[in-house]
C-alpha cells in the first residue's frame, strides 16, 4: 500500500470492477481529521475536490455530494459505517468509499478506496472517469489541513 | 480556596466574563442571570475546584456550560442577522426614537463606528455553531490558550484546535465578503450609515482613518484584517463603552428580531 507523503492512488481494474485506493501518512490527532471527515457542509473550504457536501454526516443519514468529478451530477449517497475515528462509509447500490483512520507507530494513516462495479459494470465502465488524480488531491488537501490545524498557535 | 478569596478573585475578571456571556448570548438579562448563577454555583462547589487550572479558567467553565445550557435548544442565527435586522429596523419608528433619546440623554449614548464593528460582530458570530463561537470567543477575544478552552469546553486540544481553525476560517470570509470597511465590493454598509444618522455632522471618512482595521484594509491580509477586528473587541467592554447604552439597546431590538425570525 502507498503510504507517502505525496499522495499517490492506485486503480485495479477488474471484468465487473474497479477499484482506486490513496494512502498518506497525516501528522494530526485524529479527532482532527475525523472531524474534517464528518463536517459536511465544511468539506468545500478545504478540499478542493468538492463542489458541496449536505446534510449530517451520522450513522444511517443521507448526503448529496457534487465533486468536481462531474459538477452537473449530485451523488445521493447513505453513511453505511460510522465508527467514529477508525472508519466511515458512505457510497449508493453502485458501489461503497471507504475511510479508514489507522494510528500506528509511525503516526496516522489515512486510506480513502472506492469500489464500483456490478454485473452491468463492463457496459458503462468507458464511461466512468478516473479517480486517480481526484483521490490524490483529496487526500492531499486533507493532510495539509488537519496538519495546519494540528500546528496551529497554542 | 476560601469564599473569601474565591469573591475576591471573581470581582477581578467579573466584567470579561459578564461580557464573553454577552457575546454568546446577545442578551443583557441572560449575561447577568448566568454571571449571577456562575457566582453562585462556584461558591456552592468550591471544594471540587482542585486547581488544576486557574480559578478564572474553573469559573469560566461553569459560566460556559450554563450559557451552553441555555443556548443548546435555540437555533443559530443566520450570517445575513444584521441585513434582516436592517429590513426590520427600517419599519421601527419606536427603535429610531428610542435610540435618539439615548444618543441625547444617556453618557453611554454616543455613536462610534468602532463599537458597531464590535456590535456586528456579536451578531455575525452568532452563526457559528456554539461550540466554535465560545472556543473563538476565548481564544481570540479573551486570550485563553488553547489547553485552558479544552478545560473550559471539556474538549480535547486538538478539538478546540479544530473550532478555532473552522471558526476563524468562516468569520474571515463572511466579513471579506461583507463588510464594506475592509473590502470595496463588502456589501454591509451599516456602520457608516448608522453614523450619518447618529452624528450628522461628522464626516464618516474622517472617523475611519482612526480605525486601524479600516484605515489600513488595502495593505493587510484577510488575517490580519480579523486580528484587528479583534483587537477592537478586545479592547471594549460592551457594558462599560461610551456607546455602550445605545449598542445594548441596538443588540436587544436585534436579538428580538432574530427570535421573530427563528421562531422561538
Amino acid at each position: 500500500m502507498n503510504q507517502q507523503t505525496n499522495p499517490k492512488a492506485v486503480t485495479e481494474k477488474r471484468m465487473f470492477s474497479r477499484e482506486t485506493t490513496v494512502s498518506v501518512k497525516i501528522e494530526a490527532d485524529p479527532s482532527i481529521v475525523w472531524s474534517l471527515l464528518t463536517r459536511a457542509s465544511d468539506f468545500p473550504r478545504w478540499n478542493s475536490t468538492v463542489v458541496s457536501l449536505t446534510g449530517e454526516i451520522k450513522a444511517g443519514a443521507s448526503i448529496e455530494l457534487k465533486s468536481t468529478l462531474d459538477e452537473k451530477r449530485i451523488f445521493k449517497l447513505k453513511i453505511k459505517e460510522f465508527v467514529p475515528e477508525k472508519k466511515l462509509v458512505w457510497g449508493d447500490a453502485m458501489g461503497s468509499r471507504v475511510y479508514l483512520l489507522e494510528k500506528g507507530a509511525s503516526g496516522l494513516l489515512f486510506t480513502m478506496s472506492e469500489k464500483i462495479g456490478g454485473p452491468l459494470f463492463p457496459l458503462f465502465a468507458g464511461m466512468i472517469p478516473s479517480f486517480d488524480q481526484s483521490f490524490e488531491q483529496f487526500a492531499a488537501d486533507l493532510k495539509k489541513e488537519a496538519e495546519l490545524i494540528q500546528g496551529s498557535k497554542k | 480556596m476560601t469564599s473569601d478569596q474565591l469573591t475576591t478573585e471573581f470581582e477581578n475578571f467579573r466584567g470579561e466574563l459578564k461580557s464573553f456571556i454577552l457575546r454568546i448570548t446577545a442578551s443583557v438579562q441572560d449575561a447577568e442571570d448566568i454571571v449571577q448563577e456562575t457566582y453562585i454555583k462556584a461558591r456552592s462547589k468550591l471544594n471540587t475546584f482542585r486547581g488544576e487550572s486557574s480559578l478564572k479558567t474553573w469559573v469560566f467553565s461553569i459560566a460556559s456550560n450554563l450559557a451552553k445550557d441555555l443556548l443548546r435548544a435555540k437555533k443559530r442565527w443566520p450570517e445575513t442577522v444584521t441585513d434582516i435586522c436592517r429590513e426590520e429596523v427600517l419599519g421601527n419608528r419606536q427603535f429610531f426614537q428610542e435610540a435618539m433619546q439615548i444618543r441625547e440623554t444617556s453618557p453611554q449614548g454616543k455613536f462610534e463606528i468602532k463599537e458597531h464593528i464590535a456590535f456586528c460582530f456579536t451578531c455575525v458570530s452568532k452563526s457559528l455553531p456554539l461550540e466554535e463561537h465560545l472556543a473563538l470567543l476565548l481564544k481570540e477575544v479573551y486570550g485563553f490558550k488553547v489547553r485552558e478552552i479544552a478545560q473550559i469546553l471539556g474538549l480535547t486540544e486538538a478539538m478546540v484546535k479544530y473550532y478555532l481553525h473552522v471558526s476563524r476560517s468562516k468569520m474571515i470570509e463572511i466579513f471579506d465578503h461583507r463588510c464594506a470597511l475592509i473590502n470595496k465590493q463588502g456589501i454591509c454598509h451599516q456602520c457608516t450609515e448608522l453614523n450619518g444618522i447618529f452624528n450628522p455632522k461628522q464626516k464618516a471618512q474622517e472617523e475611519l482613518v482612526k480605525i486601524e482595521m479600516a484605515k489600513d484594509a488595502e495593505n493587510k491580509s484577510k488575517e490580519e484584517l480579523f486580528d484587528l477586528r479583534m483587537k477592537i473587541l478586545q479592547e471594549l467592554d460592551p457594558f462599560e463603552s461610551g456607546a455602550a447604552e445605545l449598542q445594548l439597546h441596538h443588540l436587544e431590538h436585534n436579538r428580538q428580531v432574530m427570535e421573530k425570525y427563528l421562531g422561538e
